[in-house]
């Protein structure tokens, strides 16, 4: 399988916040969508910044388009559509302005399509950006992400802050992009019912650690939640268990063989698993 | 460098406009002065000066969005990004120069010189491009090696330090020159010549530096 984006081992350190980047390793596909889950400041961001290079990563490889990425390769960058969470462009411009600065920047610019976007998201071309609300400075963001025609969108937190409805139409749009087999998406976020709408992999980071990366089918089919007594669980095989979380009368426990798990352990029920209780059992689960 | 030119063009309009007001108010004032070489001298400063300052001022608004962060992800390299607010700078040099220029062209035109010989005009110009230069040369280094929030300390620092830099070099010349009275017209001319230089020369090494700082800064 041909990947778009490639880490291998990337580690990034702050040694003022003490925070770390540890030995990052995923990859996405050409023509899907990775969810990239994690509470705030696992790390979401500080990956963003390694795989975009406005931070500077201390090891590890970052291949995009097959290729690691310098500050002169220009080309690959014309390739990335990029938003980030709040303000991405300075309050005192005009989307007119904007559509402007980005025509000079990117020789793929497509005005006609970013006009089309700005009557889609009902947004004047004439208001200073300031004025605009944060759900109207997000689809300015989304708008001028796809006008220059990437094949790679990178979105930092995009669809946070928006309403149920707004992000019903930015995942429609991000649905959309991917048809084209040879675009992808990074999606960051920490609202796990968008990723499990349109995501096809989930990758999961907590406290700078990579914890999960699976295609979502994956994670629907054979991840699963034991719930089991405690006599049950002190039985179990310590290698099936993921995570494991202990509640008033049972214990709840992640396991990645959903199949495998029934029929070894016929009298535990098992129930299929959300992204959300996966997020919380390896957050404030236990590990073996 | 297209779009990061109009990008800067656009982060200087609005504080730009204000002081375009503000100068021609004063040149409508200064030049109904008769014959106030005091007035005009200040006047094509403030012109040369100021609008190259209020252009880096400016420039650095856009360090409250993500817009920074943003234009790294984007079909540049960084030092694109440097190279256009220092192309930027002169641009708004030669505006404050042509402002300075009609100010002094309608003085003598309305009421004749008001200065005692005419190679102070080129001093004016001299020190006005120099000042400019030295003060852009600190800033930008400074600018990028510490966070936004201290750019109007930097900005202050780097003004300073390009009027003490223009003095200091004037007081060598004179020494040079050894000019207890006045200087030649040569020696004017030769001195305003090497402060020009000198003050490109540290203009473009501050390029290199502050593309050294850029490259290795995280943004």
């Amino acid at each position: 399988m041909e990947h778009i984006l490639e880490l291998n081992q990337v580690s990034k350190s702050f040694p003022k916040s003490g925070f770390l980047l540890d030995k990052v390793s995923f990859s996405l596909p050409y023509g899907a969508i990775m969810g990239f889950v994690g509470e705030n400041g696992a790390g979401k961001t500080t990956t963003i910044g390694c795989i975009l290079n406005t931070l500077l990563k201390d090891s590890g490889t970052i291949r995009l388009f097959g290729k690691e990425m310098s500050d002169g390769d220009t080309g690959i960058r014309e390739k990335i559509g990029v938003v980030y969470d709040g303000d991405n462009f300075p309050g005192y411009l005009t989307a007119g302005q904007l559509a402007k600065i980005m025509s000079g920047l990117y020789s793929s610019w497509d005005d006609d399509l970013f006009l089309q976007y700005l009557e889609n998201f009902h947004l004047s071309g004439k208001q200073k950006i300031k004025s605009y609300s944060k759900g109207m400075t997000m689809k300015l963001a989304i708008a001028a992400a796809l006008s220059h025609h990437p094949q790679l969108l990178i979105l930092d937190e995009a669809t946070s802050g928006l309403d149920p409805v707004m992000r019903d139409d930015i995942l429609d749009i991000l649905l959309d992009f991917v048809q084209d087999e040879k675009h992808s998406i990074l999606l960051s976020s920490h609202i796990t019912s968008d990723l499990e709408k349109v995501a096809d992999y989930i990758t999961f980071i907590y406290k700078g650690s990579l914890y999960l990366t699976a295609s979502k089918n994956d994670i629907m089919y054979n991840y699963a939640v034991m719930r089991c007594k405690e006599s049950q669980f002190r039985a179990l095989d310590k290698a099936d268990i993921l995570a494991y979380r202990r509640r008033d009368y049972q214990t709840d426990v992640l396991v990645s063989d959903k199949k495998k798990m029934q029929r070894k352990y016929k009298d535990i029920v098992i129930d299929s698993v959300s992204v959300d209780e996966i997020m919380v059992l390896l957050v404030k689960g236990e590990r073996v | 460098m297209k779009g990061l030119l109009k990008n800067n063009f656009y982060g200087i309009l609005s504080g730009a406009k204000v002081f375009l007001i503000f100068m021609l108010l004063l040149g409508i004032c200064v030049t109904m002065m008769e014959k106030n070489s005091f007035m005009v001298i200040v006047y094509a400063l403030l012109g040369i000066i100021g609008f190259s300052i209020n252009g880096i001022a400016c420039l650095r608004n856009e360090s409250s969005s993500n817009w920074n962060k943003y234009k790294l992800t984007a079909p540049v390299k960084r030092a694109e990004i440097v190279r256009s607010y220092f192309l930027s700078h002169l641009i708004w040099l030669l505006a404050g120069m042509l402002f300075a220029g009609m100010e002094i062209t309608l003085s003598i035109l309305l009421h004749g010189s008001p200065f005692d010989r005419n190679i102070d005009v080129f001093y004016i110009f001299v020190a006005g491009i120099g000042i400019s230069l030295f003060t852009v040369s600190l800033f930008f280094p400074l600018s990028y090696s510490g966070s936004a929030e201290k750019n109007q300390v930097f900005l202050i620092i780097s003004l300073i330090g390009g009027i003490g830099i223009f003095v200091k070099l004037v007081d060598l010349l004179n020494t040079l020159f050894d000019s207890d009275s006045s200087m030649t017209t040569f020696q004017l001319i030769l001195s305003g010549s090497i402060i020009i230089i000198c003050s490109l020369f540290l203009f473009i090494l501050s390029y290199w530096v502050t593309v050294g700082i850029f490259k290795r800064k995280e943004v």
